[in-house]
Order: structure tokens, then C-alpha cells, then sequence
């Protein structure tokens, strides 16, 4: 956090990073789509690459970013 | 129906709980978006029709319990359609009460889900002898369901002038990818236009901050706050009917049983009206909020459950919001299933109500226990390491996979143009349902105009 705050902006819900964005973005799509690509063999096989693609480049993307939320926990808010 | 088949469906409802518990905790995810596009990636995948409508049922069952409980936790819908709720919940925290949101809203989902089955059954039994004369008129009747959505958005006038245009920008594409022989002449792109309409809020507001004035002037925010409640342990198994008041549950109940019958109207509309309605007369603040949200949690989730049902059984055609949207995938995923060939088409109704039990009671099973024991660990985990990029990530990456197999590279900035409309549409007040509707009656409202 620190001198990175107020850098975020809005997306469906919830405050993204841009450039975070991006980076998660090119890494799902390229893993996705190489996935799709690159599989050998026939239908349905790109597609079941294609999708394991698009979760390893979810998870390496979780990796790498950091989620924009402050968690603070409060006991027994009466 | 086999052990083999059967063993797959209980793996497969058990995937869609444990996912779907999670993902609806995430804040702000769309139910189609989340849904749609991995129910049509299972269909395409050659899953058995079993398999895919137990996965569903489940997965929705689940997400449906889970997106309302953020709510509770932190003030914030987990989902579109738990937002009408955080009005009421958020007298209930104001009066140090929420844990009680959770159980309440819990519990109504769980009525709600219980009503609904044998509900959609009944309904889907009176609709059958008229189901072949609905499916002769089509074109006709996807036509009146887009002005009739229309009439009901915010944005009557542009939602109604939109309709045709919009269907020649997606009857154009189609021709000018069989005139470059992209695709063969008797296959038609759906799955990624129809994704396309999906993404298109995310999409346009993206594209609006590649321009560096637009970007300079966006509000600029720091971290999202979240206030998580530590809520008691609970011990032993809750009942459903024991958290809930007889009031409350006949209300529940009640708000069930109407939102089943008016399963081809839009969810979130009727749980805002139906909700309200149902709740007006009460004069004491909390009672009348916890009446609100355990009426309205039953009611969004038994009109997801009928509006995916009652047409899948009846007609095995999309007639309905949820039918259109999050469970497209279970009646048009071409080439696997296709208007005149899907789940309806391929399983007895015996067959779907066994898959939907299957699906709906171990999704009841895994997600209420569970969230009614770690609601506030759940939504934690889920905060902590879930950042919202990698979502959205996961389902651009999706959706351009989906994009280059419907129709190659040219399909993927096809599904661009198809996404910037849309959400320029969305932006000015039109429905997802108006556009979703002229998407399905597009080749019949232009056979008529040329």
C-alpha cells in the first residue's frame, strides 16, 4: 500500500490496478489461447488445454497480484 | 443411467459447489459471466448431458447461497442479484445483528431452493401441451421478449430503437464470416457473441480508459475497505426451518412460489418488488429486514432455478432471463447442443429432475453447512487472496479462447465490436436480457426485414 494508494479505479465491482490488470489479462489470454493453439491432436483436446491454460494463468496471476483490499477485522461490532 | 455416469454427476456437482462457493463470495461477479461461459465450455467438451445439468444446478444452487453472505460480512453483493438485499442487511448490522443476516439469508436460499424444484416441475407440466406451438413461433417470440424487456428498462426509447440495428451488427458479422469462408455456410457463431454481449460493461469501460482523458479523469481509489465481522462458532447442524420465524418462512416460501410462476420476468426486478411488497406492512425495523432478506434470498434463487427449469423441461428453448443468460449454455452451445438439439431434447423429464436433485442436494449439503459454520473464514480466504484482476483475467482469456475456436482470429475482434456495443447499451440503461433476446431472434428478425 503506502505511496501506491488512490491508484486504483472501479471495474465491475471492485478497485483494480491497471497495470495489474493488464499483466493478468495478457497472462490468461496468452495461456488460454497458446493452450488452444499450440494442443496437439483433435477436438476436444485445444479446448481442455485451452482451459487449463486459462486457470494456470488465473492462478499465476493470483501469484503475482496482490488483491486491493484492506481487511480489517472487528469483534463483536454491538 | 449407470454407476459410471452417475459417480461423474456426483464429482461434477461437487466440483460446481466448492467452485461456485467461492467464487460467489467473490465481490461483484456476475452471474452470467461466471456461469455461462464455463457450462459452455463443459457442453463443448463432450460432457454428458447428465453431468452438465447436475454441474449446473449445483453450481448455481451455490453460488446463489454464497453471493448474499459477502453482503452480510462486509456490506458489499457478492453478485447482481444479492445487491436489492444490502439495503436490509444493512439495518440488520446497524443493530449488531450479522450473524443473523447470514443464517437468515441462508436458510431463505435454502427454502427458496426447496420450493422451487417441485414448483418448476408443476408449472413445466401445465406449459407442456403448448410447447410445440411456443417453439413453432421462435423468432416471434424471442422478438416480443426483447420489447417486452425493453419496455421494462430504465431506457424504454433506446433499448426499443436498438433492437434491429443491433441484430443486423450480429446478422452482419455472421455474413461476412460465411462471404470470407471463415465458416462453413451451415454453421453459425453464437457462443462467442453471445459472451461478447456479456463482456461488454467490463469491455467498454476498459476501452473508455485507453483514452488518456477519460483516464485522467476516472476517480481515482484507494484499497476497498472491508469490515469483517467475527461471527460465533456455531455448534451442530442448523435447521433451516428452526432460524427462520414460521413468519419468515412462510414468506420465503411464498416469495418461492412466486418467483417460480413468474419465471420469465427478470430476477432481480421481481425480488426488488415481490420482496418489497411482501415486506411492506411490517412496522419494526429489524424484523421487517430480516422478513426482507430471507423473502428475497428465496425468491432469487427459486427464479434462477425455474427460469433454468421450467423452459429447459417445457419448450427446450431459452424463455426466460436466466435461461437466456447464466444457463444459455444448456440449451444453445453449438455444436453439441443447438435449439433443436439439447438437454431438453436428450433427457427424459424423470431424467432432468433426477440430475437436478442430484445437483441441488449436495450443493445444499456442501455450501450451507459450510457457510453457515465459516461464513466469515470463507469470505476472508476468498479477500485475502483472490485479487480481482486475475478474475476479470480468467474471463477475458476465456472468452478470446472461445472467441478464435467459434470463428478463428477475425472472430476475436468480431467479439471486440460485439462487446463495445453492448456496453455502450448497457452504459445508457438497456437490459442484457433485450440484447440477449435480439441475439437469439436476429436470423428470423432479418429474414423478415430483407
Amino acid at each position: 500500500m503506502g505511496e501506491e494508494n488512490k491508484n486504483y479505479v472501479e471495474i465491475w465491482g471492485d478497485n483494480v490496478k491497471l497495470k495489474d490488470l493488464g499483466i493478468a489479462m495478457a497472462l490468461c489470454i496468452s495461456f488460454a489461447l497458446g493452450g488452444y493453439i499450440l494442443a496437439p491432436g483433435d477436438a476436444p483436446q485445444p479446448l481442455i488445454i485451452g482451459l487449463i491454460g486459462g486457470v494456470v494463468g488465473f492462478i499465476s496471476s493470483s501469484i503475482i497480484i496482490k488483491p486491493k483490499r484492506t481487511i480489517s477485522k472487528m469483534d463483536g461490532d454491538e | 443411467m449407470d454407476m459410471m455416469i452417475i459417480l461423474q454427476m456426483i464429482l461434477a456437482s461437487i466440483g460446481g459447489a466448492v467452485v461456485y462457493t467461492i467464487i460467489g463470495v467473490a465481490p461483484g461477479t456476475d452471474e452470467t459471466a461466471v456461469l455461462a461461459p464455463v457450462t459452455i465450455a463443459l457442453a463443448l467438451l463432450g460432457l454428458s448431458p447428465y453431468v452438465i445439468l447436475a454441474f449446473f444446478i449445483s453450481a448455481i444452487v451455490a453460488k446463489k447461497l454464497t453471493d448474499s453472505i459477502p453482503v452480510a460480512v462486509a456490506g458489499i453483493p457478492g453478485g447482481v442479484m444479492a445487491a436489492p438485499m444490502v439495503e436490509h442487511a444493512m439495518v440488520l448490522k446497524a443493530h449488531g445483528m450479522p450473524d443473523v443476516s447470514i443464517k437468515k439469508m441462508s436458510s431463505g436460499s435454502v427454502i427458496g431452493t426447496l420450493i422451487a424444484i417441485p414448483a418448476s416441475f408443476l408449472i413445466a407440466n401445465l406449459i407442456l401441451p403448448y410447447a410445440d406451438t411456443i417453439s413453432e413461433y421462435a423468432g416471434l417470440i424471442f422478438f416480443f421478449g426483447a420489447v417486452f424487456l425493453a419496455l421494462l428498462t430504465k431506457n424504454k426509447i433506446l433499448s426499443l430503437a436498438m433492437i434491429v440495428p443491433f441484430a443486423l451488427l450480429i446478422q452482419g458479422l455472421r455474413h461476412l464470416y460465411w462471404g470470407l469462408d471463415v465458416i462453413p455456410a451451415d454453421e453459425t457463431v453464437f457462443v462467442s457473441f453471445f459472451l461478447g454481449i456479456t463482456i461488454g460493461p467490463i469491455a467498454f469501460t476498459l476501452f473508455k480508459l485507453l483514452n488518456k482523458e477519460n483516464r485522467q479523469n476516472t476517480p481515482r481509489l484507494g484499497n476497498k475497505e472491508i469490515r469483517l465481522k467475527a461471527s460465533k462458532k456455531e455448534k451442530g447442524i442448523p435447521n433451516p426451518f428452526k432460524v427462520l420465524t414460521k413468519k419468515e418462512s412462510g414468506s420465503a416460501a411464498l416469495g418461492s412460489f412466486l418467483g417460480s410462476v413468474t419465471f420469465f420476468l427478470t430476477p432481480v426486478g421481481m425480488s426488488v418488488f415481490l420482496g418489497e411488497f411482501l415486506t411492506r406492512h411490517i412496522k419494526d425495523p429489524v424484523q421487517r429486514a430480516s422478513r426482507a432478506i430471507s423473502t428475497m434470498d428465496g425468491l432469487t434463487n427459486a427464479a434462477y432455478i425455474s427460469g433454468t427449469l421450467i423452459p429447459l423441461i417445457a419448450i427446450g428453448l431459452p424463455l426466460s432471463p436466466t435461461a437466456i443468460g447464466p444457463a444459455a449454455g444448456l440449451f444453445n452451445a453449438p455444436p453439441v447442443f443447438t435449439p433443436e438439439h439439447n438437454i431438453h431434447h436428450m433427457l427424459s423429464i424423470g431424467e432432468i429432475m433426477t440430475a437436478t436433485i442430484l445437483g441441488a442436494s449436495i450443493a445444499l449439503f456442501i455450501t450451507y453447512f459450510v457457510m453457515i459454520k465459516y461464513a466469515g473464514q470463507i469470505s476472508a480466504f476468498v479477500f485475502k487472496l483472490v485479487p480481482h484482476e486475475a478474475l476479470i483475467g480468467l474471463f477475458a482469456g476465456l472468452v478470446v479462447m472461445l472467441a478464435f475456436m467459434d470463428a478463428g482470429l477475425i472472430n476475436i475482434f468480431g467479439v471486440i465490436l460485439i462487446a463495445i456495443v453492448s456496453g455502450l447499451l448497457h452504459k445508457n440503461g438497456v437490459n442484457y436480457g433485450v440484447m440477449f433476446m435480439v441475439l437469439y431472434a436476429a436470423p428470423w428478425l432479418l429474414g423478415l426485414l430483407s
